[in-house]
């Protein structure tokens, strides 16, 4: 809407029209031109207002008033020598629209006086003279006066009115902008974007943000090298820092603060500006606290800033402010999550070892107390089962704190297998063997191919996972029931499972079966901390495998891991199948 | 840890001197001359890496080291600068004396192996002939399962690290080849176990290395 303002009146008055070819362009029909018009007075006008100080602009305005008189003078001369024409005088109107319409109300009341001046001393009779003769003249001059000065005052008011307007519309895409970059997760992109915007927007030098987040000093800066370089300085010198102007109530609007002279102790009264720039500093905070600044390197020359522009910082500032508390809040939020996390966990560790690691102990400490005893003699097949209870006991305790030691390591994700190419069937060997105690109940049925290949793995780290699958099928498998351990080539992974006979896994406690600390209560349950099959799962994983578990329809359950066989070095691996 | 040691070792007719850390453990060493040490690798004062170097520089006295689980790398590193053996805490009683008897034994026959034939319940092996049979039926080896058995029988019950066993078949420059290794014991180990009592020999340390057991089980 702003465009089309400076031609506004000129559209409406029919009588008008006439007087058209004199100053502007001829062809009103043709929109073309029309537009053409439009743009080239909107360029100079915005030449105007940007470009020179205010100093210039007012004497240019003034000159300019002066000059259209002029201009329009000789034009009525021009005309009236060829005839008398009624009214003349209303093209003086043009003149003072045109002032009114590009400078504003002061050089448009000039230009109405000078209008009337004119007129009288050149083109009413006596010519010459301010003298009139006729008191109808004297009437259709002071009409023509108050016409020219209240047509020029709505013009310029007009005018105003498309620059207040303007100067909002770009101030809302400002901020418009500023808010939804401020809503990106990487704070300094959207920082260094909108000191960018707010540069351009202000004609600043330089724009400099500084925010502090959770003790991370952030520090972008758009525009001159050199005004950036000089912020640091500048800041211990004297400056100017936006005070926090009132805020709104439901009865007043709010107020964007003034501009209020620092200068700092030791630092020259005088504004003796650091270079060609001036600092003004705009601080970032919100109701609570304060987050940061924005530094404003100004052209020492240039304009001091409009109040709007003083509205826009104070707003982008205010947004900021929000947009990083909201950020800190954010991380605030992420933070108590993870400890939540870590506290659960923390809960059910504590559970785990109050009852797991207890257990054991008490009858570690009941056995050895009772081999101590000295006033009941103990059968020699008594004593040899206390100290046999003290053992499995110790065993168990052992196992527990290995695998919570391997749990705490697979949480803190400070677990890397060291894989080498290890042959699986001897590995599933080693593993039985060494649990043979604790299947001695059971039957073992270990289905492993002699030409499996071998496969990248961390023996360490799959025995113990074997260990534990193992271990769990023991614990859930009945007394003569069978264990079936297999292996097996599939595509590019090995596939190995390890299959019980046991209740099966209720439905519902599937999904979370290789949770840490996850056990399953109701009938099925067995004592334990609930950590082998996270262990389990933490090892398989960082193999870059995968490890399941699924019912069997003949009952029980089947386990199952795979681990692929791409190995750590691939060139190795088929040197040593040659070898 | 260390009264538990010495009243087990004093119990089974060992002289036992216990000290707390590796300085006072070299300056015993230099004074004494013990025919065994078991070291813990965990001191308050040094590495026990740098105590097995230390004894090492002074005598072939055999040493044990004792080490928690997942500290395999202290354990090989021990091991490849010269202890003989270790045991992983917590162990049985049984395990760290068997593991002193055969360290014992070893530092009395220094050069076992040398004997033409290798001997267990099913496992012979001819050194001389190059022949091995297990429960009476030969078994054929090629040259490098042959080579890498005839370094298991010349130490037998000692935990041999992957890096020994590879420097020893394979020459110094395939030290770090350790799935050679891998799959050549996965062979031996497939190629012996054809006897009636599908004993086995090699047993896996878990993330040190091998050992042979002079008793099959």
């Amino acid at each position: 809407m702003a465009a089309g303002q400076p031609g506004f009146p000129w559209r409406s008055g029919h009588s008008l029209q006439s007087i058209g070819p004199t100053a502007v362009p001829t062809d009103w029909g043709n929109g073309v031109n029309w537009n053409v018009a439009r743009i080239t007075l909107k360029r100079v006008a915005k030449r105007f207002r940007d470009g020179w100080s205010v100093r210039t602009r007012l004497i240019v305005g003034y000159l300019s008033a002066v000059l259209a008189v002029l201009i329009v003078s000789g034009v009525i001369d021009l005309l009236e020598q060829h005839e008398h024409i009624a009214n003349v005088s209303l093209l003086y109107l043009i003149a003072v629209l045109a002032v009114a319409s590009i400078f504003g109300s002061g050089p448009a009341i000039l230009a109405s006086l000078a209008a009337f001046l004119s007129f009288n001393f050149l083109f009413v009779e006596p010519v010459h003279t301010l003298y009139v003769a006729d008191p109808a003249e004297w009437v259709a001059l002071l009409l023509f006066l108050t016409t020219a000065v209240v047509t020029g005052q709505l013009a310029a008011g007009q005018r105003r009115r498309a620059q207040e307007a303007e100067q909002r519309e770009r101030e809302a895409v400002v901020l418009y902008d500023v808010a939804r970059l401020l809503g990106e997760t990487e704070l300094e992109i959207s920082l260094r974007v909108v000191a960018a915007r707010l540069r351009e927007e202000l004609h600043l030098a330089a724009v400099v943000i500084e925010i502090d987040v959770d003790d991370e000093p952030t520090r972008v800066g758009d525009g001159d090298a050199t005004a950036i370089a000089t912020v640091d300085s500048a800041v211990a010198g004297s400056k100017r820092v936006l005070g926090r102007g009132a805020s709104p109530s439901t009865t007043r609007r709010g107020s964007p603060g003034r501009w209020v002279r620092v200068v700092p102790p030791h630092a020259p009264h005088a504004e003796r500006s650091t270079g060609p720039h001036r600092l003004f500093e705009v601080p970032v905070e919100t109701g609570s606290r304060r987050y940061g600044t924005i530094f404003l390197m100004r052209q020492a020359t240039a304009a001091p800033s409009s109040s709007i522009d003083d509205r826009l910082l104070s707003v982008v500032a205010t947004q900021l402010g929000a947009a990083v508390e909201r950020l800190g809040l954010r991380r605030e939020a992420m933070q108590s999550e993870v400890l939540r996390a870590t506290d659960e966990l923390k809960t059910a560790l504590l559970n785990a070892v109050s009852h797991d690691l207890r257990t054991p102990l008490a009858s570690i400490i009941a056995s050895a107390g009772s081999l101590k005893e000295t006033d009941v003699t103990w059968s020699e097949a008594e004593r040899r089962e206390f100290a046999e209870a003290i053992e499995q006991e110790a065993q168990r305790l052992n196992r527990l704190v290995g695998n919570l030691l391997d749990l705490s390591r697979i949480e803190a994700g400070h677990l890397k297998p060291e894989r080498s190419w290890h042959d699986l069937a001897s590995l599933v060997d080693d593993v039985l063997l060494r649990l043979r105690p604790v299947t001695i109940q059971h039957v073992l049925v270990i289905d492993v191919p002699g030409d499996l290949p071998p496969a990248p793995l961390d023996y360490v780290h799959i025995d113990q996972v074997l260990s534990n699958l193992v271990e769990n099928a023991a614990k859930y498998t009945p007394a003569r029931g069978e264990i079936r351990v297999s292996a097996r080539r599939n595509g590019g992974e090995i596939l190995v499972e390890v299959a019980d006979s046991g209740p099966g896994i209720p439905e519902a406690a599937l999904p979370r079966l290789f949770d840490p600390f996850f056990r399953v209560t109701g009938p099925q349950s067995r004592p334990g901390a609930g950590v082998g099959l996270a262990v389990a799962r933490g090892l398989v994983e960082a193999h870059g495998g995968r490890i399941w578990v699924e019912n069997r329809p003949s009952g029980g359950a089947r386990f199952s891991f795979i681990l692929p066989l791409q190995g750590p070095r691939q060139t190795d691996s088929t040197g040593s199948q040659a070898a | 840890m260390i009264r538990a040691i010495r009243t087990i070792l004093t119990g089974h007719g060992f002289d036992v001197e216990a000290v707390g850390t590796g300085q006072e453990a070299l300056d015993r060493y230099s004074a004494r001359r013990p025919d065994i040490i078991v070291l813990d690798l965990g001191l308050p004062d040094m590495g026990g890496v740098d105590v097995v170097r230390a004894v090492r520089a002074l005598d072939n006295t055999p040493i044990i080291v004792l080490s928690v689980r997942d500290a395999e790398r202290d354990k090989v590193a021990a091991l490849d600068v010269g202890a003989d053996d270790y045991v992983t805490k917590p162990f049985g009683v049984e395990e760290l004396l068997a593991r002193i008897r055969v360290a014992l034994r070893h530092a009395a026959h220094p050069v076992l192996g040398s004997e033409p034939v290798f001997r267990t319940a099913d496992l012979q092996v001819d050194v001389e002939l190059r022949r091995v049979s297990v429960g009476g039926t030969e078994v054929h080896l090629t040259p490098t399962e042959y080579d890498l058995l005839k370094a298991f029988i010349t130490h037998p019950d000692k935990v041999l690290t992957d890096r020994m066993l590879l420097q020893q078949v394979w020459g110094p420059e395939y030290t770090s080849e350790a799935h050679y290794l891998h799959v050549y014991v996965a062979r031996l180990r497939r190629k012996l176990s054809i006897g009636p009592s599908q004993a086995r020999y090699l047993v896996t340390e878990p993330g040190v290395g091998y050992r042979l057991l002079g008793e099959a089980t």
